[in-house]
């Protein structure tokens, strides 16, 4: 843990913030939300587990044990050990971190770059919207993986890397989507209304438009951080992303891939907490849209 | 028809052109440069200089870029740093098995999404959500599983316990049936993700369409609910169904390098991964570029697909 | 109305039918306990408001209601034969072939991606027994018959390709082609213009007596019941409140809500300087159906049973029956605020000062040009064409015409909202705008205060306090509480909402209020309150108004002048009586015959000239006169000469070489 580059708490001190904003935003519909709930209950438990994993009776990700290989799971260890006698438990942990950090990360960067030059390709029209959509055009040509391949084959390999090379592929999807939403908004009745009092365009822009964006724009982003960790593991899994010593769901599940046979836990078990985190923020966004939703605000 | 696919064309070569572009100055704003990148630290510089010479990297950069495009157009990607074979060679060797997996893929995928997800459509339609929660739930768990681990899973029930599937061997046409067996797994774990997508548009295009007035028309005209379900639901939904086959190709793609990867099929997607490795720059542009320009071009293809089916978009 | 002896077993025969809709918070009744007959040849109205059950129970006779929607009882007799006990299999045999179904929408009832042939000729085969090309001639006669021009090449089109109006033709054709006994028709006119309804109208009534088939109608509108109807049915909170023959309803009411809806509706004939009479509240909320009679709320005849016991149909004459404890409904109870305040002064002397003035106003809309491989020229949509108008202060200007006459252009224009491509607007001080639809054009991410609040902060009015001291008179003023300020657009009704568009645009004092199709989108029990409203602060605040509108009957009641206008002109101009007494142009004449009155005696007596075809394309309007193409009494004058707006009367101005 404590070679570990990434700060414990990052990951969960960036989470609380926005859950209580998007608490707020929603009313306590969120938390009324069937599958909101569902999300938090399977994230809530990884959360803890992770922010608190020092304090488990766990071997540290990185300590070996020769007298403990390839055991498969027990009560000391619920996710079995590896060749060299490492905790999998403990290293899927560390590696839920970085997967947290990197799907976060990812996330808000597509977000805040998004929106930005989604908005402004959206608003002001004309040459830059062009010029801006043409290079949308163009990243949209690579798939989203071999994109984030290509990016890290030039860019190294490490989460900073990993995290741009995502984000990069990401990034042109939320341009497109904020810039339709803005465009669709532009032609809605109430800027009509607010434009009959000669409203400038930044109030409208301020006031209007871009508060509409944010539901739909959080919802792409919570899809999207589930992305980035799949992305990221993918990546890692081929050699490509977070590299070891580190653990990272994708390079433990690559060390278990020669073991498939005799040591089956090494590969399968951090896959089912990738899933978990998956279908949790993908739930995590249904919640936010239904929570958000105007219409279902009575 | 003509007008319109002639100026889809033009901003398709634009879009080809900046891809390019984009991937050729990418790869020469790597700190240090290529050759120094490939040769790691354990060069002398007298040897550096060689290999720059070798890569063309002295050239000035526009004469560099004139050469990359003109060896594009005329299909000569230069040879490989590691085993000096054309890039073009190995590429056109290792395509065939690529597309054959992702066309028996796309295969599989519509040949089972469809009705799942025109099943699940007409039973949230009538209400009865059991049979729809199962195939939504169902897809929605699918499709976010990694790739990577399915294949392993895959592997570990298919091929090393029940045996069913050879995990390794020689991939060659000459034995079909050998090569059959071979990309059976890959194509296998390829369409689990792909259709639980195609399933879970098509389910949502159906379900759309039958709370259509059109539908109701229909059924009032009396007509019964599987010719109604035929007749005018699926052909309705079938437009954005098209439009996402087209996209979900870059998933596909995606999901080729993974489990050519893991199951050492010599495809694109394991050139590339080896490519990287061994730090061959002239092959990884060669493939980036590849890869998008499929892609593009199969998006091409089903937007005009699309219009073609659609009477009301005039030309 | 002549009941045939021999027609003892009625050809429908509802009886207690009851339809459920399962929400997440529970089941809402929309349909409690129907019970009507319909004979054969008959053509029975079902008449209520959005959320009254009719389109719900109609559906219920077929079944054809979408989940979560189901029949939860009753009987359904066709020919004594229960629908609601046959399989889904041997309803289909009746589906069709023995009912056919109109619906409200044509732009969206036809497979977009099928041909029309594709649409007509198999269910033709499969009901009349015919082979494919006897069914083809069979198609194209019907599709002749419903007045479609050119049929046999028309039914290769696309349903795209065909305009609404061609639409409903289509679909009146294919359900009529089929023979059935019995037509059900759902709102099948709401979405088209007044003068295409006339003309569908019409066709349908033609049609029907030819074949001798029966109809049920659902609509909302009574003029259109008063044209059509034989017998009606009342429908209020999911039953049936009263039912007779048209005479019956229109004559002697004897429900409540019956009579306060017919006298809701500006007639022709009423004084108009008479406060509009009004149902207070709204219809009540169907996932919490009251006790008792559902309509007590909004009844001044209401008594103490009525709060416990909902009331039974009880028979008031032969063949007519109501819901009511009261035996007279609201005769003999006094109603406080029906009673005839004279709110509006007419002679009133305006105040010379022009607060609006339009010169030869044009606006022109172009496709989008410069396309790489195209050849056409880019496409002009003349939407307003050379418009003169003026509004003086304390006026109210109507504006009336179907879509695509420009009227809303010409608003968006006043506003600022769209550049004039040439011409001039005056506006001695701010003009303000009341939308159309008060759904769309408030933020959903607002709250009631800051709506209303926005101008003020846009123009600095005033501090904080101020603001906020000013919105709270603003939602007095409108007739809403304090404590809607605090609520989101979507948590208020139609009504409660249109009542915030007018607070916020009053919020500036404006000199002028525009008001796009205020009331459109509103039921017609609220769409009173919102027209007194209107008049009610024109009166008081002495602002000049100008009132868009396709409903003729709220405009005539609340202008002073009309402006009609057809493809971008404005064709008559002149004072709302003389225009709608004696109009001079015959597009004029031929709207106001469009307009159905809620009168059955009246509309039996009309011998409306009806215009024949539809609007032409905007992008392609005739040499001429505009209106040349569907004039009744166009000369070969009207299709080289274009007629200027004249002066033929002392107060009136028209654009017709023939206008006296």
């Amino acid at each position: 843990m404590t070679q570990n580059t990434i700060n414990t708490p990052a990951s969960p001190g960036m989470a609380a913030p926005a859950t209580a904003w998007l608490l707020r935003m929603g009313k306590g519909r969120f938390l009324g939300n069937r599958k909101a709930r569902l999300a938090l209950v399977i994230l809530v438990p990884i959360l803890l587990l992770t922010a608190f994993a020092p304090l488990l009776p766990l071997q540290a990700p990185l300590e070996t044990n020769l007298r403990a290989m390839m055991q498969p799971p027990s009560l000391a260890h619920p996710f079995g050990t590896d060749r060299m006698g490492r905790d999998i438990l403990a290293r899927t942990l560390s590696g839920v971190q970085i997967s947290l950090f990197v799907g976060l990360s990812v996330a808000l960067l597509a977000l805040v770059s998004g929106m930005i030059l989604g908005t402004l390709a959206g608003f002001l029209g004309g040459i830059v919207d062009r010029t801006v959509m043409s290079i949308v055009d163009i990243f949209l040509a690579f798939p989203s993986l071999l994109l984030a391949i290509g990016l890290v084959a030039v860019m190294g390999t490490g989460v900073v890397p990993v995290i741009l090379a995502i984000a990069l592929a990401d990034v042109p999807r939320f341009i497109r989507l904020q810039r339709s939403l803005v465009l669709s908004l532009r032609s809605r009745a109430f800027i009509d209304a607010a434009r009959t009092v000669k409203a400038r365009k930044s109030w409208l822009m301020s006031r209007h438009i871009l508060p509409n964006t944010v539901a739909p724009m959080l919802v792409a982003a919570s899809i999207a951080a589930a992305n980035a960790i799949l992305v990221e593991a993918s990546l890692s899994f081929l050699g490509l992303g977070i590299m070891p010593p580190v653990p990272s769901l994708g390079n433990i599940i690559r060390d278990g891939q020669t073991y498939l046979e005799q040591a089956w836990w090494i590969s399968t078990l951090p896959g089912v907490v990738i899933l978990a985190i998956a279908i949790s923020f993908h739930f995590l966004s249904d919640g936010v849209r239904e929570a958000l939703d105007p219409r279902s605000r009575q | 028809m003509v007008e319109y696919s002639l100026k889809k064309f033009a901003q398709l070569l634009f879009t080809v052109f900046g891809v390019v572009t984009l991937v050729f100055f990418t790869l020469r704003f790597i700190p240090g440069d290529a050759a120094s990148a490939m040769a790691g630290d354990a060069i002398s510089g007298e040897a550096l200089e060689l290999l720059r010479e070798q890569m063309g990297l002295n050239a000035p950069l526009l004469s560099q870029y004139l050469i990359y495009i003109k060896g594009l157009v005329t299909f000569d990607f230069g040879v490989t740093i590691t085993t000096r074979l054309p890039v073009a060679d190995l590429l056109l060797r290792a395509l065939p098995v690529t597309l054959s997996i992702a066309v028996l893929t796309i295969v599989l995928t519509v040949a089972l999404s469809i009705p799942l997800g025109t099943l699940a459509a007409l039973m949230a339609h009538r209400g009865q959500n059991g049979l729809d929660n199962l195939i939504t739930g169902t897809a929605m768990v699918l499709d976010l599983m990694p790739s990577f681990w399915t294949a392993l899973v895959f592997l570990l029930i298919f091929s090393l316990t029940l045996g069913w599937f050879p995990a390794s061997g020689t991939v060659s046409f000459d034995a079909p049936m050998d090569f059959l067996k071979r990309i059976a797994l890959p194509v296998l774990v390829l369409s689990v993700t792909q259709m639980a997508t195609m399933a879970r548009i098509t389910r949502t295009a159906v379900l759309e369409v039958l709370s259509e007035d059109y539908v109701r028309t229909a059924r009032a005209m009396g007509w019964s609910e599987m010719r109604v379900l035929f007749r005018h639901a699926l052909k309705n939904a079938s437009l954005p169904i098209v439009t996402v086959i087209g996209l979900s190709f870059g998933n596909l793609l995606n999901g080729t390098v993974i489990v050519e990867f893991i199951f050492t099929i010599p495809g694109i997607g394991n050139l590339l991964i080896n490519g990287i490795n061994s730090r061959d720059y002239q092959m990884v542009q060669t493939l980036i570029v590849f890869y998008a320009l499929l892609f593009v071009g199969i998006n091409f293809i089903t937007d005009i697909v699309y219009r073609a089916l659609d009477p009301r978009v005039k030309f | 109305m002549t009941f045939q002896a021999e027609i003892d077993v009625p050809l429908l025969d509802v009886r207690d039918l009851r339809t459920e809709f399962g929400t997440d918070s529970g089941t809402v009744t929309a349909v409690d306990g129907v019970s009507f007959t319909v004979h054969a040849g008959e053509r029975v109205a079902i008449v209520g408001e959005s959320g009254s059950g009719k389109s719900a129970m109609a559906m219920s006779i077929l079944r054809l209601l979408a989940y979560p929607g189901r029949v939860a009882g009753g009987t359904v007799l066709l020919n004594g034969r229960d629908l609601c006990a046959l399989s889904e299999r041997q309803l289909n045999a009746v589906r069709g072939r023995e009912v056919g179904t109109v619906f409200q929408d044509p732009m969206s009832s036809l497979d977009p991606v099928m041909r029309i042939s594709k649409q007509m000729i198999p269910p033709i085969m499969r009901s009349v027994g015919l082979g494919r090309e006897k069914a083809r001639a069979e198609a194209i006669h019907w599709l002749d018959k419903v007045g479609i021009p050119d049929a046999e090449r028309r039914l290769e089109a696309f349903p795209f390709e065909m305009s609404g109006g061609m639409r409903q033709r289509v679909m009146i054709a294919m359900a009529l082609s089929c023979r059935p006994k019995l037509l059900i028709a759902d709102e099948p006119t709401t979405a088209l213009d007044v003068t295409i309804q006339a003309q569908i109208v019409d066709v349908m009534k033609t049609l029907i007596s030819e074949t001798g088939t029966a109809m049920m109608f659902i609509t909302h509108d009574l003029g259109l019941v008063a044209r059509f109807a034989d017998k009606v049915a009342v429908m209020y909170a999911g039953r049936i409140v009263e039912f007779g023959t048209v005479h019956d309803i229109f004559h002697k009411p004897s429900h409540p809500y019956t009579q306060s809806l017919l006298s809701t509706i500006p007639s022709t004939t009423a004084l108009r300087h008479q406060r509009l009479p009004q149902i207070p509240g709204m219809p009540p909320d169907m996932k919490n159906p009251p006790k008792g009679c559902a309509f007590r709320d909004r009844c001044a005849a209401a008594i103490q049973t009525c709060a416990q016991d909902a009331p039974r149909l009880t028979p008031r004459g032969a063949g007519h029956v109501a819901a009511c404890w009261q035996p007279d409904g609201l005769a003999g109870v006094p109603r406080p605020e029906c009673s005839g305040q004279v709110r509006r002064n007419t002679n009133r002397p305006l105040r010379d000062r022009t607060m609006v003035e339009i010169n030869r106003l044009t606006k022109q809309f172009t496709g989008s040009g410069t396309r790489l491989f195209s050849r056409k020229p880019a496409q002009v949509v003349k939407a307003v064409n050379g418009v003169t108008l003026r509004v003086q202060q304390g006026e109210t200007l109507g504006i009336v015409g179907e879509s695509g006459c420009g009227k809303s252009t010409v608003a968006r224009l006043l506003l600022g909202l769209e550049e004039p491509t040439s011409g001039e607007i005056f506006i001695d001080g701010l003009a303000q705008m009341v939308f159309q639809d008060p759904s769309s054009s408030f933020n959903p991410k607002m709250r009631i205060h800051a709506i209303i609040e926005e101008p003020l902060i846009v123009k600095r009015w005033g501090d904080r306090q101020a603001r906020a001291e000013r919105v709270r008179s603003l939602i007095d003023q409108v007739g809403l509480e304090v404590a809607h300020l605090d609520r989101y657009p979507n948590q208020l009704s139609g009504g409660q909402r249109q009542r915030v568009a007018v607070a916020r645009a009053l919020a500036l004092d404006p000199s002028v209020v525009v008001a796009d199709e205020p009331t459109s989108a509103l039921d017609v029990s609220v769409r009173a309150q919102v027209i007194n409203l209107l008049a009610d602060l024109k009166e008081d605040l002495g602002i000049a108004f100008i009132f868009i509108s396709h409903d003729l009957l709220t405009v005539r009641y609340i202008a002073d002048r009309i402006a009609v206008m057809y493809l971008g002109e404005v064709v008559e101009y002149g004072p709302a009586d003389e225009v709608f007494d004696r109009p001079a142009h015959p597009y004029t004449k031929a709207l106001i015959d469009a307009v159905p009155l809620p009168d059955p005696v009246t509309e039996a007596a009309r011998a409306p000239i009806q215009l024949k075809g539809e609007l032409p394309s905007p992008l392609d309007i005739p040499k001429g006169c505009a209106f040349a193409s569907r004039c009744p009494i166009v000369t070969d004058r009207c299709r080289i000469e274009k007629p200027v707006l004249r002066q033929p009367m002392k107060t009136r101005e028209a654009a017709c070489h023939y206008a006296k």
